[in-house]
């Protein structure tokens, strides 16, 4: 086991690098020039050259790769004299545009996230497991029906969809929730789940509908195995059989789903952030496109691969040590 | 004075303006009447994520310089806090007087009152404003601020800009090219100016001639944290969160005749969405009663907010100083009758009615906002200009082009012109009603969005320009100097690329006559014919005279739309008690 | 017909037997209907709308009032008008959708084509080889995986749509229309390649795969001629049960502006407009907001009853 994890957690490593020099070479093609948006009016190519210096920009890409690398685990000083600043470690580089350290820019922007993505998930998780054991437990029935029919429907809603008819029909029509505005957690519980109520279940509802299918699928499927049958014909009371063999077996691969999915999320929810103005990981990232923030952007793509990364190989590592049969393949 | 983008582009991505409630209920009886008094605090909403530049020197927009002016900066002149015309008065504030200009306008003092201090206590000197105008040079690190200084002072002119690079720069001789045009003699400060600027007491009011403490100077870093000299000190700034002012303690009202300081205290809350602040405004109930928008109104809370007169003490709606426009790239369409042809095939009607009817402003007329009085008359338009766009005069025009320039015709009728603007729900509206209505004359026209945060930088650089694109212009002060020259002349805003047709040079001779014209009634009248001028050569087709609409709580008084700037006179706004 | 049909069982072909399955899914003969009408109309959109005569381009002051909000209910629905009117122009929205259904079926069907012809080639191909081949394939998806796929979009169209120009594609909508095609193609290969390549690993343990291995046939011999054949099935359930997906996700990029460029008409463009005009004009979110769902809805059903008639015990295909 320990071997696994090892070599696990060395392609984790190799993974993430080949990433970040990925990232570094998307964003390089950009037309976006960094030092010319940092210049301003009355913008001269000299002035540009002389920015482009200041920033670093003139260096070959494989000095900007290692200084920017380097950032990250020394921090970083910026400008020179008495107009020195610094971001400190793990720095991810400093925003011109907004003139802030882009680490300070997602610590701020990470909250939110957070918060949208734990309370998702669990919606998702129960609505999504809780339909489809009810769907596969009463296959064919009515509330198999009913199930797969709300599944159909959640999978087709588009998800920006699903968050403006949320606020049209809860905010301005019933009026059952005032205009959001997130507030930090420790500042105001009750605010703060208020402002994310419709946010959860618009990130919850598609991702509850693939979730029961899979379960359902799942399950279904476990349920014609062999040791299945075998504990039925010998007489096991249902729900003994059910929680004990089917479920377990129905939710390994789920939970690995669920590990990758709440790993993107953590990246930031582009769309339920910007549709309910929610100051997360997705908002940023949209803003900083619009502002051809390039630092901001490289900064996330990288934040963002690495929890998807990491998460993988937390879950390739978990999936391990319940399956042994996965370690010995690999 | 640049456009605030985010308020006349719309919201960069549609989605985070959001939610609405019905409006009413309320506990509060408070409707926006009452008498000024000191005491509570302002909180002003904002969708902004920040400001976009809090060191003075970098700050340019209307609204910006109307807030650090009011609260936070203090300059040798500034413009009175009064309403209607009134306000667009310039007045002495740090200084003693508004100014005394010698050599026939080609120098000009100021000498400093008593009693002014930093926040810290210390004085404010005469060195301390030298410093700050000298920062403009450095123009690696203060970037986006308006570069008056530089083309004014009598600094010998270097391969590129000034031969002097700033203050974090300079060495001894080059320091001493700035010392000799900028000079202190106890209290006086004296500028040598390299032309006659008749009017430059209005130039110092711009935010980038106020003082600042060469100790405390962090370079870029200041735009996080200035040091105020005005009647607020910044006590915290968290980019996206929030800005609080509180009082300055060491501020002296004796030594500011110019300013109120009402509120106690002032909040600056980010990041909020349109339809949050236009809902928590509309209902102005418990604590939003002390809300002000500093982004207007969204379009569809117009008819609710100017239809109803309970709300007729707590809403402006005034024009404001910008004239907006589409500039033709004029090397690209070097064809003055299929300019001509653009002009009058446009349904302006239909481009306001997307930018929201009446309140979006009155269709202009030129380039020259009647706000600034002293230079606008009517001009004549072209013959054949409806509101609603005339097909049928623009073929006409076209048949012309057809023999005069078949080059810009084919490309007109053919392959099409391109359509330069911000890429958002508002603007594509905007881009379908100019292709509809071209569409009609036989013009092709081709929309391409740009981001709107790159909008300005990507059509400012002609290689990626298209063939028209959307722009908008007010004046820095009330001296059409700081809008024709910028538009169609050497200024920094010029994208209408008229620099190589022939009938520039015409142009260029009426604003250097302008320019050396001392007399103001007599410059007026120059800048009138140079207006006249622009729109017969359809370098730009005018579209609208701005308006603004502003919108407080019902706890807030003294709202009005500060001439100057076209956004609310900060200093103006109390807490009625 | 049925007891026909029931009779005659040892004729039909594994096609027909679909087909008979499929038949009796109401539910998906009602979506088949459903989506073809929309196909239909999205195909000949100039000649409805000129039968409707209607018009998805041209501005109507009438409908509207002085500060641009439809100065009838309903969102200005009218004879002329039979979904209302835009607000702030007046132009029609059933034209704009019948237009708009244009765009978003032809990036979710050609998307969908190449999807599905760069994954099962992949999958297959990896599946039939094993060893490096399947090796290099399976950690380009684990890369594919880690990024942010949605931000790298939206990042990189102002970088990618010049060059596509740049090497020959007509400028604007096209070009536009382009890059969506390959950027999905790009992130969407990876689920149909792993269901592929666990279907050809256990082809390849089969008698007649190793009997043509066996006459020395080659790899592309292999792929196309003996293993391709019998997976026509999941083949075309998962295709099918991507192009919903595709519907979906063109709209949503539309939606953040990424679609097609003015006056052309996008279904997401029409959603991402509408917030401005929530309370005044709901009309305005709600009939191009059902419209999308709808067709994303017929598509899906379609799509689950093909996977139950041709391949009754599968999988699902990615979510958005």
């Amino acid at each position: 086991m320990a071997r696994f994890v090892v070599r696990r957690l060395a392609f984790m490593i190799f993974l993430l690098a080949i990433v970040s020099i990925a990232t570094f070479l998307l964003f390089s093609v950009l037309p976006v020039d960094p030092a010319s948006l940092s210049c301003g009016q009355h913008c001269t190519p000299e002035k540009i050259a002389a920015n482009r210096i200041r920033l670093g920009y003139d260096q070959p890409l494989i000095n900007q790769y290692f200084t920017f690398m380097k950032g990250i685990f020394a921090g970083r000083s910026y400008g020179e004299g008495a107009q020195a600043f610094s971001c400190p470690a793990p720095s991810f580089g400093y925003s011109y545009y907004r003139g802030q350290c882009v680490t300070e820019m997602i610590t701020n922007a990470l909250p939110a996230t957070i918060s949208l993505t734990i309370g998702s998930a669990i919606i998702w998780l129960t609505m999504g497991i809780g339909l489809g054991v009810i769907s596969a437990m009463n296959k064919g029935k009515i509330q198999d029906r009913v199930s797969t029919g709300l599944a159909i429907f959640g999978l087709s809603m588009p998800t920006f969809f699903i968050g403006l008819l949320l606020i049209y029909v809860f905010i301005i029509w019933l009026q059952i929730f005032p205009f959001p505005s997130y507030t930090h957690f420790l500042d105001n519980p009750f605010k703060w789940a208020q402002a994310l109520v419709l946010p959860w279940f618009t990130v919850a509802i598609v991702s509850a509908a693939l979730y029961t299918r899979l379960t359902r699928d799942g399950m279904l499927e476990t349920m014609s195995e062999d040791y299945v049958r075998l504990a039925i014909a010998k007489g096991l009371p249902r729900r003994k059989v059910l929680v004990r063999y089917v479920l377990r077996g129905a939710i390994t691969p789920i939970v690995t789903i669920a590990g990758l999915d709440i790993a993107v999320l953590l990246g930031g929810a582009i769309i339920t952030e910007s549709v309910f103005g929610l100051p997360g990981m997705g908002r940023l990232a949209l803003n900083s496109v619009t502002d051809s923030d390039l630092p901001v952007i490289v900064g996330i793509t990288l934040i963002t691969a690495f929890f998807v990364v990491v998460a993988n190989a937390l879950v390739d590592i978990l999936y391990a040590s319940l399956d042994p049969r996965v370690r010995l393949e690999s | 004075m640049k456009l605030n983008s985010r308020t006349k582009f719309g919201v960069v991505v549609a989605a985070s303006a959001l939610l609405l409630s019905a409006c009413g209920g309320g506990g509060t009886s408070a409707d926006g009447s009452g008498t000024p008094a000191k005491g509570g605090t302002i909180t002003y909403l904002t969708i902004a994520e920040q400001f976009n530049h809090v060191d003075p020197q970098r700050n340019y927009t209307g609204q910006d310089l109307a807030f650090f002016g009011s609260y936070v900066n203090r300059t040798l002149t500034s413009y009175a806090h009064a309403e209607g015309t009134a306000g667009a008065e310039v007045v002495a504030d740090m200084a003693t007087d508004t100014g005394t200009a010698t050599d026939g306008g080609k120098t000009w003092s100021f000498t400093l009152r008593d009693g002014l201090t930093w926040e810290d206590g210390s004085e404010v000197t005469c060195q301390d404003v030298a410093y700050g105008v000298s920062r403009v040079f450095a123009t690696d690190i203060i970037v986006d601020g308006p570069t008056y200084a530089i083309s004014y002072l009598d600094i010998p002119a270097g391969d590129e800009g000034s031969q002097y690079p700033g203050p974090y720069k300079a060495t001894a001789e080059q320091q001493a090219l700035y010392d000799n045009a900028v000079s202190c003699d106890g209290k006086t400060i004296t500028f040598k100016l390299n032309k006659v600027v008749a009017d430059f007491n209005y130039t110092v009011t711009l935010l980038a001639f106020a003082p600042v403490p060469k100790a405390k100077d962090t370079g870029e870093k200041y735009d996080d944290a200035v040091v105020s000299n005005g009647p607020y000190k910044i006590e915290s700034y968290v980019k996206a969160q929030s800005m609080i002012l509180v009082r300055n303690e060491n501020w002296n009202p004796d030594s500011d005749p110019v300013r109120h300081a009402y509120p106690d205290k002032v909040v600056v809350n980010f990041a909020q969405d349109q339809a949050v602040i236009d809902s928590r405004i509309i209902a102005s109930s418990g604590e939003d009663a002390f809300l002000v928008s500093m982004d207007g109104i969204q379009p569809e809370n117009l008819p609710t907010v100017f239809g109803d007169d309970k709300f007729k003490n707590r809403r402006v709606n005034e024009t404001d100083p910008y004239a907006l426009y589409a500039a033709i790239n004029v090397n690209k369409v070097n064809c003055l009758p299929v300019r001509q042809a653009l002009l009058v095939a446009l349904d302006r009607e239909a481009v306001r009615q997307v930018a929201g009817g009446e309140f979006a402003g009155d269709f202009a007329d030129g380039f020259i906002s009647p706000t600034i009085a002293a230079d606008y008359a009517p001009n004549k338009v072209l013959d054949g200009v409806q509101p609603t766009g005339n097909p049928d005069a623009a073929i006409a025009l076209l048949e012309q082009a057809k023999t005069t320039c078949p080059d810009v015709y084919a490309k007109a009728t053919g392959e099409g012109l391109v359509y330069d603007h911000p890429d958002t729900p508002t603007w594509a509206k905007n881009a379908a009603v100019w292709i509809v209505s071209m569409k009609k004359a036989g013009i092709v026209l081709k929309s391409n969005p740009i981001e709107p945060g790159k909008y300005y930088s990507v059509v400012m650089d002609e290689a990626l320009q298209g063939d028209i694109s959307r722009g908008g212009w007010a004046a820095d002060w009330l001296n059409s100097s700081t809008v024709l020259p910028e538009l169609f002349g050497e200024g920094g805003f010029n994208i209408s690329q008229n620099k190589k047709d022939p009938a520039y040079a015409a142009y260029k001779a009426l604003m250097d006559e302008a320019l050396a014209q001392t007399d103001r009634a007599a410059q007026g009248a120059i800048w009138k014919k140079a207006n006249q001028y622009a729109l017969d050569q359809v370098w730009a087709i005018p579209t609208f005279f701005g308006r603004s609409q502003e919108f407080r709580g019902g706890n807030i008084g003294g709202g009005y739309l500060w001439y100057p700037f076209g956004s609310h006179d900060y200093d103006a706004l109390y807490v009625i008690q | 017909m049925s007891l026909d049909s029931s009779l005659a069982i040892e004729g039909k072909s594994p096609a027909q037997l679909a087909w008979i399955r499929f038949k009796k899914d109401k539910v998906a003969i009602v979506a088949l209907v459903f989506s073809t009408i929309i196909v239909t109309l999205a195909l000949f959109a100039p000649w409805v709308c000129a039968l409707l005569k209607i018009d998805p381009y041209s501005l109507d002051n009438t409908t509207l009032d002085s500060v641009g909000i439809p100065n009838s209910p309903f969102g200005g629905m009218s004879r002329a008008h039979p979904l209302g009117v835009e607000p702030g122009t007046g132009r029609d929205i059933l034209a704009r959708l019948i237009y708009g259904a244009r765009t978003s079926l032809t990036v979710a069907l050609i998307a969908t084509f190449f999807t599905t012809l760069l994954g099962v080639i992949l999958g297959i191909w990896a599946g039939y080889k094993r060893g490096i081949v399947d090796g290099i394939i399976g950690r380009t998806i684990d890369l594919l995986l880690a990024f942010p796929s949605l931000l790298l979009i939206i990042s990189l169209a102002p970088v990618m749509q010049p060059r596509l120009v740049s090497m020959g594609f007509p400028e604007g909508n096209p070009a536009r229309m382009t890059y969506i095609i390959l950027i999905l193609t790009l992130f969407g290969w990876t689920y149909i390649a792993r269901v592929m390549r666990g279907q050809a690993l256990s082809l390849r343990e089969r008698e007649f795969v190793a009997a043509a291995q066996a006459s020395g046939a080659k790899t592309s011999y292999m792929i196309f001629k003996e293993i391709l054949p019998n997976l026509w099935a999941p083949i075309i359930v998962y295709a099918s049960l991507t192009v919903p997906g595709y519907i979906a996700i063109e709209a949503t990029f539309s939606f953040l502006g990424l679609g097609v460029v003015a006056p052309t008409a996008s279904w997401g463009g029409m959603l991402a407009d509408s917030i401005r005009y929530f309370r005044s004009d709901p009309a305005y979110l709600f009939i191009p907001g059902t419209a999308l769902f709808l067709l994303v809805l017929a598509f899906n059903l379609v799509g689950d009853g093909l996977r139950d008639a041709l391949d009754p015990k599968g999988e699902r295909a990615q979510k958005v």
